[in-house]
């Protein structure tokens, strides 16, 4: 009898965590790595990178912390606090514009995101990236996460995602989204930026969570915002100027 | 036609493989593990067998089953993975029909072991390639200095016994490989014993087949076990380093020229171990920033190493007026060559290492300078009812070497204490030896004929030896609660001093009155010892409150010990004897304590702080004529003074930023400006300090904004700035009207003042071509002094216009061009007549050159203008330096270098200033033309300088 209670109370705890898992919030470290970024300005000497390699090795990384909302259907990504501040919270400063929201069942996104000295909206379908499924399992933030891998075809970026199959919902930091599970980790080129989980916690969304900010600014479709991004690198590296000191990485 | 026909083909081939096999077909089949019960939510996937690129992918139910509906005829991976087993794997070829059921697929646990290990606790990946299972071994932690063996004991599934045999999942491992190779033999110990652990990267364990199969080709069907050790890419590690050695032939009365530097650079991801070399008669003098970088690596910069707490913006510092005539403790930067003509030496070493928690660094730096400067010098003197002219030739040769050594270390003990111990110090020792011819020329009212009134031959040795050392402890305490933090401070400065000067003056009055008077030789022995040492604690406390608040506070102690020891002896033909009114036995203490509190607000950017601060300073000297005098004169005094301080910083929307604030700056008096004794190493300008002196304020107001706009690169920068003195610590003088010798001492005056204002603005003429930047500065000040106790108000007008075009047209050609033009007005209240108009303008060019054949040609030609036509003085220096260089080999490590410097040769180094109640111009005889041949080895590669740098 004690046994059949058992089991009756872990059906019914699978199927309520089962129905918890589509809904929640990850929280995200995203690491950016100076150096790495700098060693990859075609127009530096190795000389000249080595010398920032070694000169900011101590200080080589800049911290943000980020935060995912996602339901079955929709999701939303930006930072997890409204101003951005130093790790004591000391000193604060004002966060560039990124929102991003993505509705997977109407297949649309809206990217609200500030960079070259404007607010740019990209409305558009999803345009998911073609992922490579590879053969690797490691843990993020406590879940067991499969490795896959895809590419940025316009900032020339290798991208490794880990994503959770026990999240069954195809969200995901940043621009990347479309696997069977939330994406918890984020690489991008090989450890330059690493976006990493620091936290799942699993909750009824508010309105708020979703909710986008008025949309103002320059409206932009996917096809333009590319060509924005490749020109804006390829200038910038004519120029002898990190591209990404203005446009995130 | 021919394409109507081509389609058709193509429409008749297209229409049969469409009737061979159904366009769709559904897939489906059932997770289940090894005893059959279904996976339920197992994932699902269809990836491409070309790349494995994901083409969908779903979820099987309560019975593990899944289903794709209306797939496109062609092959597919299935991919099922459930958490804890073993990805399953199968290709999915389209047989024909419309429904393809796999039935039940089994998938394999990965063992517990494997799942609770490296997966949660290590951290580390797993990869799985069909059987085998491959983990990152870095990710287990051993001590340094382990062997592969101690790393091997801490896999799950391996176990080595006493004797250094390795079971792994029970079976006795009989191979053991790096990389895949087989190492020194059959003994699998040998590997695992001898190799570091350091060096490992990744493990993997698997089944290989024997060496009998391997060498007969015949499969027996046994499998060894078999251990893989991937070696790290020592991408981490390495070493560069970079020489260069130039010579020039003697030429238009130089002598030969000759120029070498070197560095070596080992590092690996903890330490770093620097040297670097240089030596040359070319007037480079120090470091560029690049070689400094190259040679302190990490810890070329340390933010947070301030241990004098203060105001979080602005006013931080206290400052300790000027530098006391000491170099400066820590290594000297400097990329400019030198004027006069100088032979330098210097060569150091740096050992650098980092860890999260613990961060060394230790450095020794030695540099030699033997500088020959030969100079003429023009000042004019206003006074109230005349002016005169000292026109002087001198000649010196200064030596000067320096040790330094300095030591950084920090700990952090553990999440929230840090602890930072700093050390810098400095040897040194010098000589000198100095010619100078001065005569003077008396000029009554505006213009009258100048009549010759002294003359001055001086011959002067000095002979210093200087030790200096500045250690810092700081010690930072975060606590729990976010933002509140605590940090102390100890401070411990000596700088000692001991000097000889020889002095022998031969000075010629014309306009004396009596005999006597015309002639005064002066011969003096003059030696001091001097020591200053001084002690410093600081605290600190940040409270943050109401969320957007931080209500900051700081308590500053100061004590400077100043002793001086002068002991003056007049050297005679038949015996020296001491001069009292030259000797002095100096002691002071100057205490100062602040007690400051400010409250900040920061949201969003906007980042504003109040706060108010008290501070006391206490002088409590003596001095006499010597050590044993009982007629010692005291110097007792108290000053108090409240210091607000405000300052405001606003981060905006789309890159723009403004700034602003009031605060009070307070300076202490040098030590040299406090000693009360007359210094006169020059009989006609003779200093002589005041032990009365206040410490100087400074009020400041400062605003600025500026602007970026990366789309289109255009920035604007904006700053305007006023300061007003209380107390400004000036130097006043006292004329003899029949000598015309100068005593200055420095007093108190209140009611100096500086208003400023800087505008930037760059914008492309041609996006990524061209460039042009346009600035302004102008300066209006007041500046007071005491001439002949007569209040001298000088009052500074200067307008400055630049502009800049860079111009980057092609990859083969880039040129850089500035034009700068300055006007600079001086009136002087005390003698209205002599006010003065200088002009210094300045114009440049760098052309840079790509030829065939892989020569580069680089150019730069700089032309200076100084005029003051009040006096007629219009001196014009063209500078050009050319060189061409050729990069060697396929690995462009080497590269060849022929330099004209100064080709036009005209290098004379000028300056013109007006100040106070004066304006005086100099011409320094500069290192002119030489030619020199360079070559380069660099081992990171030569790269050619078509470019500034800009990152």
């Amino acid at each position: 009898m004690n046994r059949f209670i058992l089991i009756l109370c872990g059906m019914l705890m699978t199927t309520l965590s089962l129905a918890q898992q589509t809904e929640g919030v990850v929280t995200y470290q995203r690491k950016t790595y100076w150096s790495k970024i700098i060693a990859r300005m075609t127009f530096l000497s190795q000389e000249q990178k080595d010398r920032a390699a070694q000169t900011w090795k101590n200080d080589d990384e800049s911290k943000e912390k980020m935060k995912l909302s996602f339901n079955a259907n929709e999701s939303l990504y930006t930072y997890a606090s409204e101003q951005g501040e130093t790790e004591d919270g000391q000193y604060s400063w004002r966060n560039a514009d990124l929102v991003l929201y993505r509705n997977f069942d109407k297949d649309k996104k809206i990217d609200v995101m500030e960079m070259l000295g404007k607010t740019y909206i990209v409305e558009d379908s999803l345009h998911t990236p073609t992922w490579k499924i590879g053969n690797q399992i490691k843990e993020v933030a406590g879940y067991i996460c499969m490795r896959a891998d895809t590419e940025d075809p316009i900032k020339k970026q290798k991208i490794t995602a880990w994503f959770a199959q026990d999240i069954p919902v195809p969200a995901g930091p940043e621009r990347y989204s479309g696997l069977p599970g939330v994406i918890l980790e984020l690489n991008l080129n090989e450890g330059d930026v690493i976006i990493e989980a620091t936290g799942v916690a699993f909750r009824k969304l508010t309105p708020d969570d979703l909710k986008l900010p008025k949309l103002k600014g320059k409206k932009l479709t996917d096809t333009a915002y590319d060509a924005l991004i490749s020109q804006h690198i390829a200038e910038s590296m004519t120029a002898h100027r990190n591209p990404f000191w203005t446009i995130r990485y | 036609m021919k394409n109507l026909f081509l389609l058709a083909v193509l429409c008749l081939l297209m229409g049969k493989l469409h009737a061979q096999s159904p366009a769709r077909f559904t897939l489906q089949g059932r997770a289940v593990d090894t005893s059959a019960a279904p996976l339920a939510s197992s994932t699902v996937m269809l990836l491409s067998p070309r790349d494995s690129s994901l083409v969908n992918f779903g979820r099987t139910d309560e019975k593990g089953a899944f289903s794709f509906k209306n797939l496109k005829a062609g092959n597919y991976i299935l991919k099922i993975s459930f958490v804890g087993y073993m990805p399953y794997n199968q290709l999915v070829k389209p047989t024909g029909e419309a429904l393809v059921d796999l039935g039940a697929l089994k998938l394999k646990p990965i063992t517990r072991e494997l799942m609770e290990v490296v997966v949660r606790t290590a951290k580390a990946p797993l990869t799985i390639k069909g059987d085998t299972i491959e983990y990152n071994a870095s990710s287990f932690k051993v001590p340094p200095g382990s062997t592969v063996e101690d790393l091997l004991r801490k896999l799950p599934g391996v176990q080595v016994d006493q004797d250094g045999n390795i079971r792994a999942q029970g079976q006795e491992v009989k191979k053991v490989t790096v990389d895949g190779k087989n190492f020194f033999g059959n003994d699998p110990k040998l590997a695992t014993k001898n190799l570091q652990a350091d060096a490992i990267q990744k493990v993997q364990v698997y089944n290989d087949k024997t060496e009998q199969a391997k060498l007969t080709g015949v499969e027996d069907g046994k499998k060894e076990k078999t251990v893989n050790l991937e070696l790290k890419e020592e991408f981490k590690k390495g070493g560069f380093g970079k020489l260069t050695a130039g010579a020039g032939p003697a030429s238009n009365g130089i002598s030969p020229r000759a120029d070498a530097k070197g560095n070596y650079n080992k590092f690996d991801a903890k330490r770093q171990f620097s040297v670097i070399g240089l030596g040359n008669n070319t007037n480079q003098q120090g470091l560029s920033w690049n070689d400094y970088q190259d040679f302190r690596g990490s810890n070329s910069f340390n933010w947070n190493d301030n241990a004098d707490f203060g105001f979080s913006s602005g006013g931080r510092f206290i400052f300790f007026g000027g530098d006391e005539d000491n170099e400066s403790l820590s290594i000297p930067v400097d990329g400019r060559a030198g004027r006069g003509f100088s032979n330098n030496v210097a060569g150091g070493a740096n050992y650098n290492y980092d860890t999260k928690k613990t961060k060394l660094s230790t450095s020794y730096y030695y540099s030699q300078t033997r500088l020959q400067l030969d100079a003429e010098r023009n000042r004019r003197n206003f006074l109230e009812d005349g002016s005169f002219r000292t026109a002087e030739t001198s000649g010196q040769t200064n030596f000067n070497a320096n040790h330094r050594v300095s030591l950084r270390y920090e700990k952090a003990i553990d999440s929230l204490n840090t602890i930072i111990f700093i050390n810098n110090s400095r040897l040194g020792n010098g000589n000198a030896g100095l010619f100078r011819l001065q005569e003077q020329f008396r000029v009554n009212g505006t213009s009258g004929p100048e009549l010759l009134s002294t003359r001055n031959r001086t011959n002067n040795r000095t002979i210093a030896a200087t030790f200096g050392s500045a250690n810092t402890l700081l010690y930072r305490l975060k606590f729990k609660k976010k933002g509140r933090s605590f940090a102390a401070s100890a401070t411990y400065q000596i700088n000692t001093s001991d000097g000889t000067l020889n002095l022998d003056a031969t000075n010629e009055f014309f306009q004396a009155t009596s005999v006597n008077e015309q002639l005064r030789r002066i011969r003096q022995d003059q030696e001091t010892t001097s020591l200053r040492s001084e002690y410093k604690a600081s605290l600190l406390f940040i409270e943050p409150f109401a969320k957007k608040f931080f209500w900051e506070s700081f308590y500053n102690f100061s004590l400077r010990y100043d002793e001086v020891d002068r002991n003056v002896l007049d050297v005679a033909d038949v015996g020296n004897s001491r001069n009292d009114s030259l000797s002095r036995y100096y002691r002071n203490n100057y205490i100062y304590n602040r007690l400051g509190s400010s409250v900040r607000y920061s949201y969003k950017g906007l980042n504003l702080a109040v706060g108010l601060a008290g501070q006391q300073f206490t002088i409590d000297g003596r001095f006499a004529v010597d050590q044993t005098s009982s007629a010692f004169r005291f110097i007792r005094r108290t000053f108090t003074t409240v210091v607000p301080n405000v300052s405001l910083n606003y981060d905006m929307k789309n890159n723009r930023y403004v700034y602003g604030g009031y605060d009070l700056n307070v300076r202490i008096p040098s030590s040299r400006d406090l000693q009360p004794f007359p210094n006169n190493a020059n009989p006609l300008f003779i200093t002589e300090g005041n032990p009365n002196l206040l410490p100087e304020l400074q009020h400041g107001v400062n605003m600025g904004f500026s602007y970026f706009n990366p789309g289109n690169f255009t920035n604007f920068f904006a700053n305007l700035y006023g300061n007003y003195y209380v107390n400004q610590i000036v130097y006043s003088q006292l004329v003899d009207r029949q000598t015309l010798v100068t005593r200055s001492f420095p007093e108190n005056l209140t009611g100096g003042r500086t208003i400023g204002s800087y505008l930037d603005y760059g914008f492309p003429l041609k996006k990524t071509k061209a460039t042009l930047r346009l600035n302004t500065q102008l300066n209006f000040g007041r500046n007071l002094t005491n001439i002949d106790s007569v209040r001298n108000e000088t009052y500074n007008q200067s307008y400055n216009i630049g502009t800049r075009l860079d111009l980057t047209p092609v990859e083969w050609l880039t040129f850089y061009g500035n034009a700068n033009v300055g006007i600079s007005q001086t009136r002087y209240s005390i003698n209205t007549g002599q006010n003065q108009t200088i002009i210094t303008n300045n114009f440049g060019g760098d052309l840079n050159l790509k030829l065939p054949a892989g020569i580069y040609l680089t150019s730069a030609l700089n032309y200076r203008v100084y005029k003051n036509e009040r006096f007629g003085f219009d001196q014009r220096v063209p500078l050009l330096n050319v060189s061409a260089y050729h990069i060697l080999g396929k690995a462009k490590k080497a590269e060849v270098r022929l330099s004209a410097v100064d080709l036009l040769n005209r290098n004379l180094n000028v300056s013109q200033y007006a100040g106070q109640n004066f304006v005086s111009e100099e011409r320094v005889q500069t290192l002119a033309r030489y030619f020199l041949l360079s070559f380069t080895y660099n081992m990171r590669g030569v790269q050619a300088k078509m470019r500034r740098e800009n990152f």
